[in-house]
């Protein structure tokens, strides 16, 4: 298992997960499906690296849980963004662009 | 901007150590919220999967494959909580357990293994601790300090009374003074007269010491004043044995010297120094020291002193307050003290003082047991290896359900250690088993050897070393443990790791182990050879058949030359007339004695050697007639004393042949005249006798000068007897002889000369084994571990080998190249062994006695010890080689 390489999926999950929370709390399920959506299938969250994600950004201090009800009235946690949390998303988020602006310009031009 | 993420990140960590707290006190909720959690998404994505058309099993299922290991994750998702520690912990423990009852002969044998490692280790920690790390067991007891006078002919003396006062009063970094010395006495009044070890101390002796009596009291100052009664303190040891430790002792009167002695206290039972006394009195007691002619006489320097630092004085501090009052002494009475004689006085702490003797045996041993406790920790790395190997599969499957490989080692590692905690305990019990061994073995050495116990601080010891050793034994296995998935599941059981690493690393630890154990086997061997020349020196006297035994005059009865000189002459003719008895003699003591010899300095006629100074030095010994042929010195010159050297006839000497040789070299010395301390009297040589070893065998011998016992009377006599039968025989009828001379007279410490001898060379023999002992037991382990290098070797190499025969090697050819190949690390460990050999035992050399510690016949038998068990260890698993069948060989892969 290659570090450098999980760690930059990683960071690229935790960046989703805590965009997509900034739309309201939701349950674990609730990610996944909203990313699988949102990317018009084309991410699919694999649930082996979610949930790991999840607790470490609770960890961090980055989101937050919650227990409360589904809409189909089942018992789930739910996460939301915390102050923390929507610094960080801030951050990534401006990382991410430089990264990708950088990438596109060597796509375009070289 | 810096500051900002400083303290969002100091934030994370406060947040981070509060989840880790909440995570840790909430165990189990944070599991069932986790399942919890987990089982909502499989039933969300099972419904999802319903609503897709999927049957309920389907959907059930498609859901789990799309999940992944819950475990994994599971695992995961905890490792982010921080508390996995504690808790794999206890599953590791749980596992290990487990694992090491599965296989009881694995288990067995490395604590076995490892048990005789600690154990070793704990018992000469428990020596070292007891003996040399310990403050002493006396209060205050590490600012003790001994003081000493010297001189350029004199390394150490004691002190005359003169002298104890003007340092008492001159020095200024010492509490207190105390005098000692100790003298055999008769003490009467218990079943029969016995001769008691008597030491004769000032007031203050305990309470500088720190000792508070069992029973009682001890000495206070009026018990010292000239005129005060006699009085006692008992030690312990002489009240349980020698009067029953009778409850009531306290007030009992015994007689001594004449005169009534009232007991007033017993002592603790503690380590004595510095002699085993039976009882204690005040100098006002002693006849000896009361005596108004020894007080004054400023030359008597018969006594030992010891003080007590200042509380903000140094050593070295009270050690030029010492030389600044020697020089006061010296100005004040330059007769005493001659310029140009190096007189100085200086002072050692105490507990250095009684361990001086035990320091590098002790050390030697300790560095031996590291030594063996290292070829131990090897051996078990190496059989865990081999495990290991057995237990791929095991790991993989562990690593395919989600274990870390972190954890995976934690494992290993917790498992070692568990092992090494088991082998601690059984090594508790040997190194306790062997416990009244090593005290009796310590006491040769050093007066401490009672402390040794097995107490706290070594119980920590030997946890830690247990923990440690299977940290270091566990670590290597562990770290190499690197399971690779696929290949381990697939051809469930195959060789699945690739064995070329760890036979690396197995062969690095032969070359260790050879290394080490040659290091060992070189030091037992020069000791063993050093014994051997011990045992073949000749020490210029005979031991066979001669009895020796001490006869100690009542100081008092036989005040006046006149009396001692009657009773050695009626008591020397009763015991000639024995019919067993073939020469008997008398003397102050004997060679290899512990009592030693006077010493002192003479003056030969003739010889310009003039100042105090220069004088030479030389043991004196007052003897009996025929001394010299019962304990078998010959005469090389003249002719030995007889009865006619009475205190009427003109006094004389007998020389040792080398005293006679440094003064008068070739020529004839009979008829030449020395002169003994003082000068004035003129004494004439009339023979020469050969050199004795008197301090030890190996001790070169001390010029030596007899002088006969009717000119020079004794009273502190040791008599030999040689005897023509079984020595021992004769005990009876000399106690017999010596009641009827005077039936309150003690005989006593009956030992042969055989015994003496043996028992000088306990020391060395003793070490010489315990160390010939921890280097078989390196040997074993060593030899151990090459075969099962060789083992496994072959084991990973059977397809090769199948192929190779089925080429047509021979099954020679092919265990012949298999041994060679595993004699590399064993050649190398030689190489290195002998460079690590040639740089220790430098350490030895003063253990060593007429062989230099590089002597190369040693190292070349070690060598080729070690080659050989090497050879012998590698042929019984190369052997297994031929066995192997080349067709079901290449079938198996």
């Amino acid at each position: 298992m290659g570090e450098s390489k999980s760690d930059l999926l990683q960071g690229t999950l935790d960046m989703l997960i805590l965009r997509t929370l900034q739309t309201g709390p939701m349950h674990g399920w609730g990610i996944s499906q909203r990313i699988q959506q949102v990317s018009g299938d084309v991410l699919q969250v694999n649930q082996g690296s979610l949930y790991p994600s999840l607790h470490r950004l609770e960890q961090q201090g980055w989101i937050a849980a919650q227990w409360g009800v589904s809409d189909n009235n089942r018992r789930a946690k739910y996460y939301r963004l915390t102050k923390a949390g929507r610094r960080q998303l801030v951050e990534q988020i401006a990382n991410w662009d430089r990264l990708s602006a950088a990438v596109a310009r060597i796509l375009q031009t070289a | 901007m810096r500051r900002a993420r400083t303290a969002a990140s100091a934030w994370a960590a406060v947040h981070c150590g509060w989840m880790r707290l909440r995570a840790m006190l909430r165990r189990r909720r944070l599991e069932e919220q986790l399942d919890q959690e987990l089982r909502f998404h499989l039933e969300m994505a099972t419904e999802q999967n319903l609503e897709r058309g999927m049957g309920p099993e389907q959907a059930r299922r498609a859901a789990l494959r799309s999940f992944g290991g819950v475990a994994k994750i599971k695992e995961e998702c905890r490792d982010s909580w921080g508390v996995q520690h504690a808790d794999a912990l206890r599953q590791d423990l749980r596992q290990g357990a487990r694992g090491l009852l599965r296989n009881p002969g694995f288990t067995a044998v490395i604590g076995l293994t490892l048990a005789l490692g600690i154990g070793a280790n704990t018992a000469i920690f428990s020596l070292i601790h007891g003996v040399l790390l310990r403050s002493l067991p006396y209060g205050g007891g590490d600012r003790l300090v001994r003081l000493y006078q010297s001189s350029t002919q004199f390394e150490q003396f004691g002190f005359s009374v003169q002298e104890v006062q003007d340092y008492r009063e001159l020095n200024r970094t010492l509490d207190e003074l105390v005098e000692y010395h100790t003298m055999w006495f008769v003490l009467l009044g218990g079943e029969e007269p016995r001769r008691v070890q008597t030491g004769v101390v000032s007031a203050n002796f305990f309470a500088v010491l720190g000792v508070r009596p069992l029973l009682g009291r001890t000495f206070l100052p009026h018990d010292e004043a000239p005129q005060a009664e006699a009085v006692l303190v008992l030690s312990h040891g002489f009240w349980v044995s020698g009067l029953g430790a009778d409850p009531e002792v306290v007030g009992r009167r015994f007689e001594m010297n004449d005169r009534p002695h009232r007991v007033i206290g017993v002592l603790p039972p503690l380590p004595q120094y510095p002699d085993p006394n039976d009882v204690y009195m005040p100098t006002s007691a002693c006849p000896f020291r009361s005596a108004p002619g020894l007080v004054a006489n400023r030359a008597a320097r018969l006594m030992s002193v010891f003080g007590r630092l200042k509380t903000h004085a140094t050593v070295e501090q009270a050690r030029t307050d010492l030389q600044q009052v020697s020089r006061q002494l010296q100005q004040a009475h330059a007769g005493f003290y001659p310029a140009g004689s190096g007189y100085t006085s200086t002072l050692e702490p105490l507990r250095d003082e009684l361990v001086q003797g035990a320091r590098p045996t002790f050390f030697m041993l300790l560095a031996a047991v590291g030594l063996v406790l290292l070829i131990a920790c090897a051996n078990v790395a190496n059989l865990t290896l081999a495990r290991l190997i057995r237990r791929e599969h095991e790991l993989a499957l562990r690593s395919a359900l989600g274990a870390t490989r972190s954890r995976l080692v934690r494992q290993l590692l917790t498992e070692s250690t568990l092992l090494a905690l088991l082998g601690g305990v059984a090594g508790l019990l040997f190194a306790y088993i062997g416990l009244d061994l090593l005290v009796a073995f310590a006491a040769r050495f050093t007066p401490r050897a009672a402390e040794i116990a097995i107490d706290g601080w070594v119980l920590l010891f030997s946890l830690v070393l247990s923990i440690g050793s299977g940290l270091a034994f566990g670590l290597a296995p562990a770290l190499s443990a690197r399971p690779d998935l696929r290949a381990a599941l697939q051809e469930s059981g195959g060789p699945a790791l690739s064995g070329a690493g760890r036979l690396r690393l197995r062969r690095l630890l032969v070359v260790t182990q050879v290394t080490v154990a040659f290091v060992l086997l070189v030091a037992a061997g020069l000791l063993m050879r050093s014994l051997l020349e011990l045992q073949q020196v000749d020490p210029g006297f005979q031991v066979e058949r001669i009895l020796t035994m001490r006869v100690d005059l009542n100081f008092t009865r036989y005040r006046g030359s006149a009396l001692s000189r009657e009773f050695h002459r009626h008591l020397l003719q009763q015991l000639e007339s024995l019919p067993d008895a073939l020469a008997v003699g008398a003397a102050g003591t004997f060679p290899l004695n512990e009592v030693t010899p006077g010493r002192g300095t003479y003056e030969v006629e003739g010889d310009p050697l003039g100042a105090d100074a220069a004088r030479p030095v030389a043991d004196f010994q007052s003897v009996s007639p025929d001394y010299f042929r019962a304990i078998g010195v010959p005469i090389r010159r003249g002719r030995f004393f007889t009865d006619r050297d009475r205190p009427d006839a003109p006094a004389v000497a007998i020389v040792s042949s080398s005293l006679a040789r440094r003064h008068w070299g070739d020529k004839d010395p009979i008829g030449r005249r020395i002169a003994l301390d003082g000068g004035g009297a003129w004494v004439m040589v009339v023979g020469v006798v050969g050199d004795v070893r008197q301090y030890g065998l190996d001790q070169q011998a001390a010029d030596g000068i007899y002088l006969p016992i009717f000119q020079a009377p004794l009273l502190a006599t040791t008599y030999l007897v040689r005897s023509r039968v079984e020595p021992a025989r004769l005990i009876a009828q000399i106690k017999e002889a010596v009641y009827q001379l005077d039936p309150t007279q003690p005989v006593d410490h009956f030992r042969t000369l055989e015994q003496v001898r043996h028992n000088a060379l306990a020391p060395p023999r003793l070490t010489t084994l315990l160390l010939g002992l921890f280097a078989a037991v390196a040997l074993a382990l060593t030899a151990a571990g090459i075969a099962g290098v060789i083992a496994f070797s072959v084991s990973q190499r059977t397809r090769e080998i199948g192929i190779r025969m089925a080429l047509g090697a021979t099954q020679g050819q092919v265990v012949t190249q298999e041994l060679r190949r595993s004699m590399a690390p064993v050649l190398l460990g030689l190489g290195l062994g002998s460079a690590g050999a040639i740089a220790v035992s430098r350490l030895l050399a003063g253990l060593l006695y007429g062989i230099p510690p590089t002597d190369p016949t040693t190292y070349l038998l070690v060598a080729l010890l070690i080659a050989a068990v090497a050879t012998g260890a590698g042929l019984i698993p190369a052997y297994r080689l031929t066995a192997i069948d080349p067709l079901n060989a290449l079938r198996r892969n």
